[in-house]
């Protein structure tokens, strides 16, 4: 046994190699004595198997949507259904326009007209119920201005005011 | 000159981008969080911000370096805002330590000594796990990510001395758990 190695590196000077801080008396010494190196080397091979394993494993996992881009892509089909229901209210207003201004119609009986009235009321229903859809579908969680400012309660509460 | 050229235009493809670094960087933070989903939220938002910032790379350090950084400030945002706490709390998902382990290259390995390998595969990431983040996290720099001292404390805004602090104690606590070899 030389000198060098006649006693071996601290826990300290060990771990400073180990980090690539080995002071040149360090090194010398791993030079020379079998056990500290034969330590180095078994740490070293440690970290190489984990940092083999963890590689392969972490590569061998499915890739998946985050929640960010899962919300991301939610937004965009909803995007894309607001944009057909807007399309189609669209559509049925100016289907309703082109019946209302239309070329001036043969005069029709007592009768008929009424008919025409109730038909359009039905219309103007199914038009508030697809637009009150379109809402919905735009803006599902954002606040009714009704609820949000309280109308309802204010107007009870300014008339209950009146009332005294 | 034409490294950095090169360096550049792999920052513009944001496709080369993901399937250069994205395995590499997901590797890095789920062994830091200890959560393979967070993880891939993180490396998701890592490479995101890493395209979106590119001009802002000098080229003062290597790409992976760059972008090692980044996931670290992403992991302190979800640190910081709680994000980290609620997906540790649900505990969704946790590294699976023996499959992990099962993935070493079994090539010219006898059998024997592929079931050593494993359990010292298994042994290390025991003992990361009960570390401290920054311990965890500046270990897997230093001997995963292969970054000096030099870096690791540039990285992090710490001190060289404390960098090496953190070390020390990491690897105390890997040779009391991986015994007398090391």
């Amino acid at each position: 046994m030389t000198p060098a190695t006649s006693t071996h590196l601290s826990e300290e000077a060990f771990d400073d190699v180990l980090i690539g801080l080995g002071s040149p008396e360090s090194e010398a010494h791993l030079a020379v004595c079998q056990d500290c190196w034969r330590r180095v080397n078994a740490f070293r091979s440690d970290v190489a198997l984990f940092n083999s394993a963890s590689m392969a494993w972490t590569e061998s996992q499915p890739i998946r949507l985050s929640p960010t881009s899962r919300k991301t892509v939610h937004r965009t089909r909803l995007a894309f259904v607001s944009w057909a229901a807007m399309a189609a209210v669209l559509a049925v207003m100016a289907v309703a326009i082109w019946h209302h201004n239309g070329p001036a119609a043969p005069p029709r009986q007592a009768t008929a007209n009424v008919s025409q009235t109730a038909d359009t009321e039905a219309q103007i229903a199914q038009d508030n119920q697809l637009l009150q859809a379109v809402n919905a579908a735009i803006s599902p969680d954002e606040e009714s201005p009704i609820d949000e400012y309280k109308l309802v309660q204010t107007r009870h509460s300014h008339m209950k005011t009146h009332h005294k | 000159m034409a490294e950095r050229a090169g360096v550049i235009s792999e920052l513009d493809d944001i496709n080369e981008l993901v399937r250069l670094h994205q395995a590499r960087i997901r590797r890095f933070v789920t062994c830091s969080t200890g959560d393979p989903d967070l993880a891939e939220t993180i490396t998701q938002d890592t490479l995101l911000r890493a395209f979106k910032g590119r001009e802002s790379f000098r080229g003062d350090c290597s790409l992976s370096t760059w972008l090692t950084g980044i996931a670290i400030n992403v992991t302190r945002d979800y640190l910081r805002s709680g994000r980290f706490k609620f997906w540790k709390q649900l505990k969704a998902t946790a590294v699976d330590v023996h499959e992990m382990a099962s993935f070493l290259p079994s090539e010219g390995v006898s059998a024997e000594r592929r079931i050593l390998a494993k359990e010292r595969v298994k042994e290390l990431y025991a003992v990361l796990e009960t570390l401290s983040y920054n311990q965890r996290t500046i270990f897997l720099m230093k001997f995963s990510e292969e970054m000096s001292v030099d870096e690791i404390s540039e990285i992090l805004g710490m001190g060289v001395n404390t960098v090496r602090t953190h070390l020390h104690r990491a690897l105390k606590a890997v040779r009391r758990k991986l015994g007398a070899t090391i």
